[in-house]
C-alpha cells in the first residue's frame, strides 16, 4: 500500500503516534510503501508533484489548515491520492490550534511581525513565508475527506484498526475510525444518581478513583464524545476533553454538553422558581470555550463567530 | 425519514370569521397548493363540522393522501377530532397535524401580515408532516384496584365511591384510626350538624365494606410503576394489639402507668401508652404506642397484657412491609394547622390560654376533654371574654403564609356562636381582615353570628398577644374607626393557617407528583383538571390540594373517585405514542437523561430505556441527551430544523 503522511499546522504528535503501535509496527511496515512522509523520510513538494494522479493509495493528513501553503498541499495530496483521510483532531475538527479562531486577528498579532524573517535592507523578501488564512480550518473545509482517524493523537488501537481496514481495502466513504457510542460505554467508572452540585477543574480536586468524574463535578466530555480510546483519560483520573470528536448525532458537542450540564444542575428540581445558587454552579465552568470546544471549534464554532461578528457590527 | 413521494393535503379552516375575518384563507390554500409534496389544498368554513370532516375524509381517499395539515385552531381543541376522521379514512392519525392559525395568527395579528404568517405556519407544519412517521399508541393492561392515601373525610368518600362502583380499594391511614380532622370537630358550619354524627356512619360503612381494605397505622413507603400498573410498598407499623381479639374493654388503658398528651385532643388531655384515639375509631381496636410504652423492650412492665382477658396483646408483633398492585392512586393526605409556635406576635405558643382552632373544637366537643364545657387550659375556668383572631398565619406573605386558608372565617363564626351558646354571659370578639363567606348559606351564617349572638367583629389585625396575670391581653387596631383596641381576654383562639399535613412533599416525591410553592399537591390544570396530578393515574382529593372545607373536600373526593372508576373501567389503557425514544445503537448509557424525567419513565442499565407508557412526551431528556441518542418521535431534530427553515423562508404572493 502506497502511503503518504503529511503534517500541516501540527504539533508533530500525530506523526509520533504511529510508534505507539509498538512491535505491531514491525509487521506493518513491510506492507507499506512510504511515498511521502516528510517527518520520516526526506521528500519535497516537487517529489509529490511528480507523482501521477492516484500515485498514493492512502494519504493521511494531520494538522489544521493554517496557511495558504497548507491548503495547497492538501489539494495536491487530494489530487494524488485514492483515499485521503484526516488523521488526528486538528485535521478532523480544527483541534487546539483553532482555539485561536475566536480572537479576531490573533494569529496576525502573534505570527505577523514576530516570525517573518527580516528582508535584507531595502529589499523585498525573496521567499516570503506563506500567508496566514483568516482562520484555522479542518481539512474537510478545503478538500473532500474520505475518512477520519480521530484523536489527539489517535490512540494506537484506532490506528491499528485503520491499517487493518485500509490494507484489506475496506475503507467505507465517510468512515470514522472510532466508536459510534459515547465514551461512557467504555468507561469503567461507576455513576450514581446524576446531579451536579458543583463544578471543579481537574487540578482543584483529587478524583475518587472509581466514581464517575462528571458526578464529581469535573466537566468530562465523555457523554458527548465518541468512544474508541478505552476511556484512557478517565481511567487516569482526568476528564475526557473530547479529542475523538462528537458522537454521530450529537451535533455541536459544546452545545450538547452545555445542555447536558445545565440539565444536570437542574435535575430533580420542580421548576418555576429560579435558584440563583444553582445557576452559580455553571459559573464554575471556567473557560467554557476552551473546555467544551477544545478540539472542535473550527468545525462547529463558526456560527458562534458569525454571531459575535454580527454583534460587533450592531454595536459599531 | 420516509420521503418516498409524499402526497400532502392542506385544509384551511375559516372558523367562521374567527380566522377568515383576518386571514385570507383562500390565498393560504392557493399558496399551500404549491408547497413541496402538496397535492391537494382547499379551504372550508368550519373544518370541525360534519361536512368539513367529510371533506377531509373524502380527500384523503380520493387523492391518496399520505399526510394532512389542517390549518385551524389550537391542537388542544380539535387535533383529536381530525385525527379520528383521518383514521376513519384509512390514514394513520399521527400523519395529520394541526397548523394553529387562529390562536397564534388571526386572533393576535391583523392586516396582510396575518395571511403571511398563516402561510409560514402552514408551510412549517407541512414540513413536519413530511417527516412524520406513522405511529401506533402503546397499550397496557389495568390493575383493577385503587389505593387511597389518607383516611380523612376526603379519603373515606373517595374509597366508598370507588368501592361502591365495584372496585377494590386499599385505604392507607397513617394514624391508628381513620376519620381525620373531621372526627375532632364539634359541629360543622353552617348547619351545626354534629361532625362525628355525620362522619361515623361513613366510617362504619368503610369498615364493613367488602371491597375496602383499611391499612391503618401504615404509610406508603415506595411507589413504582405507572398508570394502571402501580406497585406500592406499604409499611404497616405494629399495633401490638390483635384487632380481631380486642373487645374494647379498656382495662389495659386503666392499668397502663404511662400518661402522655392525647393527640386526638390536641394535647388538652392525657392518654395511656395503650389507647384508642376515640370510641368510634375504625379499625375498632386499641393501639400500643411503642414509643411511650415502658414494657415493650425490655419487657419490664406488661401490665396491659396481664389484664387483657381477650389475650389480644402481642408484644412480638413486627412491622410488616406489604407489596400491593393498584391501577390508580388517590392522594387525600389532608392538612395540619400552621403551628402556633411559629406566631411570634402571639406568644410563640407559650401562653397556655392562647389556643388554635382545633383545640377549641376539642373544648366544644361533647366527647372532648371538658365534655363540651368551655374551660380554658391554664386553670379550667370558664372564660368570659374570648378573642378570636382570624388569618393567624394566613394572608401574611411577609411573615407567614401568603394564601387565604379559606375556612377560617366560617369556623371562627361557628366557634364564636357556639361559645355564646355555651357561655351566654360571655363576650366574643373576632378580629378579621375581611369576611370571606362564599358558599351556600355561609354569608347568612356569619350574619346570624354577628346579629343574633352579638359577637363583636373588629376589622383589623392583632399586633400582639401577651399574658398579664390571669388575663391574656390582646393589642389590636380597629381599622374602621382607626383606634387602637385592647382586650383583656380570658382566652384567645387563633384561626391558624392550613398547611399540608407533614410528609406531603415526601409522599409527593415518591409519586413524582408536583407540590406548589406552599407544599400543597399540584393539580394538572387549575381549571380544567383540578382532580388529577400531572402523573397519570394519580388523583387528588381534599385539603392536601389546597385549603377547603368539608363539602368541597367531599365533592372533590367524589370527583376523583369518578376519575378513578373511569380509569379502572378501561379494558386497556392506550398511551399517546408521541414520546421519547432511545436509539440504542447510539446510547452509551451515560445516564444524564434519567434524573431529568419528571415521570420516572427512564431506566438506565447498559443503555437508557424509555417506558413508553410512563413517558408524557415533555422532551426534557431529549434536550439533555449529549450524544443525540434520545429523540422525540415525530419531532426529530431534522424535522424541527426543516420547520424553522420553512417558517423563515420568503413568502411570495401575499403582498405585504
Amino acid at each position: 500500500m502506497k502511503l503518504a503522511v503529511y503534517w500541516t499546522g501540527s504539533c508533530g504528535g500525530c506523526d509520533v503516534a504511529f510508534l505507539e503501535l509498538g512491535p505491531a509496527l514491525l509487521d506493518l511496515l513491510p506492507k507499506l510503501e512510504i511515498v511521502f512522509w516528510p517527518a520520516l523520510v526526506d521528500a519535497k513538494r516537487a517529489d509529490l508533484e511528480k507523482l501521477p494522479k492516484h500515485g498514493i493509495d492512502v494519504a493521511l493528513v494531520n494538522g489544521v489548515l493554517r496557511t495558504t501553503e497548507n491548503v495547497e498541499m492538501a489539494e495536491l495530496l487530494r489530487e494524488k491520492s485514492r483515499w485521503l483521510g484526516a488523521f488526528g483532531a486538528c485535521a478532523h475538527l480544527g483541534g487546539v490550534p483553532a482555539l485561536a479562531n475566536p480572537g479576531e486577528g490573533i494569529a496576525e498579532v502573534v505570527f505577523g511581525p514576530g516570525f517573518r524573517p527580516a528582508p535584507p535592507l531595502g529589499e523585498a523578501p525573496e521567499d516570503a513565508p506563506p500567508e496566514l488564512l483568516p482562520e484555522a480550518l479542518p481539512l474537510e473545509e478545503v478538500v473532500p475527506v474520505d475518512f477520519v482517524v480521530p484523536g489527539c493523537p489517535p490512540p494506537a488501537g484506532l490506528i491499528a484498526r485503520f491499517f487493518a481496514v485500509a490494507l484489506a481495502e475496506e475503507i467505507q466513504p465517510g468512515q470514522v475510525f472510532a466508536a459510534e457510542k459515547a465514551l461512557c460505554e467504555e468507561c469503567p467508572r461507576t455513576r450514581e444518581e446524576r446531579r451536579l452540585a458543583r463544578l471543579v477543574r481537574p487540578h482543584e480536586a483529587l478524583a475518587d478513583p472509581t466514581k464517575c468524574l462528571l458526578d464529581q463535578g469535573m466537566v468530562c466530555l465523555g457523554p458527548v464524545t465518541r468512544g474508541g480510546c478505552a476511556a484512557a483519560c478517565p481511567k487516569a483520573g482526568m476528564p475526557c476533553t473530547g479529542c475523538l470528536g462528537p458522537t454521530p448525532k450529537a451535533g455541536d458537542p459544546a452545545l450538547a454538553m452545555l445542555s447536558a450540564l445545565a440539565s444536570l444542575v437542574r435535575a430533580g428540581e420542580e421548576g418555576e422558581p429560579a435558584f440563583p445558587e444553582e445557576d452559580r454552579i455553571l459559573e464554575g465552568l471556567v473557560d467554557p470555550l476552551g473546555t467544551l470546544y477544545k478540539y472542535a471549534f473550527a468545525k462547529y464554532g463558526r456560527p458562534l463567530r458569525r454571531l459575535a461578528r454580527r454583534r460587533q457590527e450592531v454595536r459599531a | 425519514m420516509p420521503e418516498t413521494r409524499p402526497r400532502l393535503g392542506v385544509f384551511v379552516c375559516h372558523c367562521g370569521k374567527n380566522i377568515a375575518g383576518t386571514v385570507d384563507v383562500a390565498k393560504v390554500a392557493e399558496i399551500a397548493s404549491r408547497f413541496p409534496g402538496v397535492v391537494y389544498a382547499t379551504h372550508h368554513e368550519y373544518m370541525c363540522s360534519d361536512p368539513g370532516q367529510a371533506l377531509l375524509k373524502r380527500a384523503i381517499k380520493e387523492h391518496r393522501l399520505t399526510g394532512v395539515v389542517v390549518a385551524a385552531c389550537s391542537p388542544t381543541m380539535h387535533e383529536e377530532t381530525f385525527r379520528r376522521a383521518a383514521e376513519e379514512a384509512g390514514l394513520n392519525p399521527y400523519l395529520l397535524e394541526i397548523a394553529n392559525i387562529r390562536e397564534q395568527v388571526s386572533w393576535v395579528h391583523s392586516g396582510p401580515a396575518a395571511t403571511e404568517k398563516a402561510v409560514r405556519v402552514v408551510r412549517a407544519i407541512a414540513e413536519k408532516v413530511r417527516g412524520n412517521r406513522p405511529l401506533r399508541p402503546a397499550e397496557v393492561g389495568v390493575t383493577r384496584r385503587a389505593l387511597v392515601v389518607g383516611g380523612g373525610i376526603a379519603g373515606i368518600q373517595a374509597a366508598l365511591d370507588i368501592a361502591n362502583a365495584g372496585f377494590e380499594v386499599i385505604l392507607v391511614e397513617r394514624s391508628p384510626s381513620i376519620g381525620g380532622h373531621m372526627a375532632q370537630l364539634s359541629e360543622t358550619f353552617p348547619t351545626l350538624d354534629c361532625s362525628q354524627c355525620i362522619l361515623t356512619p361513613k366510617m362504619v360503612e368503610v369498615a364493613r365494606h367488602p371491597r375496602i381494605r383499611i391499612l391503618a397505622y401504615s404509610e406508603v413507603e415506595e411507589v413504582s410503576g405507572f398508570v394502571g400498573n402501580y406497585r406500592v410498598r406499604i409499611r404497616k407499623k405494629p399495633t401490638y394489639v390483635d384487632p380481631a381479639k380486642c373487645n374494647l374493654c379498656g382495662e389495659c388503658a386503666k392499668v397502663c402507668p404511662v400518661r402522655v398528651p392525647n393527640e386526638f385532643d390536641r394535647g388538652l388531655s392525657l392518654r395511656a401508652a395503650i389507647y384508642i384515639p376515640f370510641p368510634q375509631a375504625v379499625p375498632s381496636t386499641y393501639t400500643l404506642d411503642a414509643r411511650n410504652c415502658l414494657g415493650l423492650l425490655p419487657l419490664c412492665c406488661g401490665k396491659c397484657a396481664e389484664v387483657c382477658e381477650a389475650k389480644a396483646i402481642d408484644f412480638d408483633m413486627h412491622e410488616e412491609i406489604l407489596e400491593e398492585e393498584v391501577g390508580a392512586i388517590v392522594l387525600a393526605t389532608g392538612y395540619e394547622l400552621y403551628p402556633k409556635e411559629a406566631m411570634a406576635e402571639y406568644g410563640y405558643g407559650t401562653v397556655p390560654d392562647v389556643i388554635d382552632g382545633l383545640e377549641f373544637e376539642r373544648l366544644l366537643s361533647a366527647s372532648g376533654p371538658t365534655r363540651g364545657e368551655i374551660r380554658r387550659p391554664s386553670d379550667g375556668k370558664i372564660p368570659k371574654e374570648v378573642v378570636f383572631i382570624q388569618c393567624s398565619g394566613s394572608r401574611d406573605p411577609e411573615h407567614h403564609k401568603p394564601y387565604c386558608s379559606k375556612i377560617c372565617c366560617m369556623y371562627t363564626a361557628k366557634h364564636a356562636l357556639l361559645y355564646r351558646h355555651a357561655v351566654p354571659d360571655g363576650q366574643a370578639y373576632v378580629f378579621y381582615i375581611d369576611i370571606r363567606a362564599g358558599g351556600k348559606d355561609y354569608e347568612e351564617f356569619v350574619n346570624r353570628a354577628m346579629a343574633e349572638e352579638r359577637i363583636l367583629y373588629i376589622r383589623g389585625k392583632v399586633a400582639k398577644v401577651f399574658r398579664e396575670g390571669e388575663k391574656v391581653v390582646v393589642w389590636g387596631v380597629d381599622t374602621l374607626t382607626g383606634r387602637r383596641v385592647e382586650v383583656r381576654a380570658d382566652l384567645v383562639v387563633l384561626a391558624q393557617a392550613m398547611v399540608p399535613s407533614p410528609g406531603t412533599e415526601e409522599l409527593a416525591r415518591k409519586l413524582r407528583v408536583a407540590c406548589g410553592g406552599e407544599g400543597f399537591l399540584k393539580e394538572a390544570h387549575p381549571k380544567l383538571r383540578p382532580l388529577e396530578a400531572l402523573t397519570a393515574g394519580v388523583f387528588l382529593a381534599g385539603a392536601a390540594q389546597g385549603p377547603k372545607d368539608i363539602p368541597e373536600s367531599v365533592a372533590q373526593a367524589s370527583g376523583a373517585a369518578a376519575k378513578v372508576v373511569a380509569l379502572l373501567s378501561q379494558p386497556k389503557l392506550a398511551h399517546a405514542p408521541e414520546v421519547a425514544e432511545v436509539a440504542e445503537e447510539l446510547c452509551s448509557g451515560c445516564g444524564i437523561c434519567a434524573p431529568q424525567c419528571p415521570y420516572g419513565a427512564i431506566a438506565v442499565d447498559e443503555v437508557a430505556r424509555v417506558n413508553e407508557v410512563l413517558c408524557e412526551g415533555c422532551g426534557t431528556c431529549v434536550a439533555a441527551c449529549p450524544s443525540g441518542a434520545l429523540t422525540f418521535r415525530n419531532v426529530e431534530d431534522e424535522q424541527v430544523l426543516r420547520m424553522v427553515r420553512a417558517a423563515l423562508a420568503e413568502v411570495e404572493g401575499v403582498g405585504v
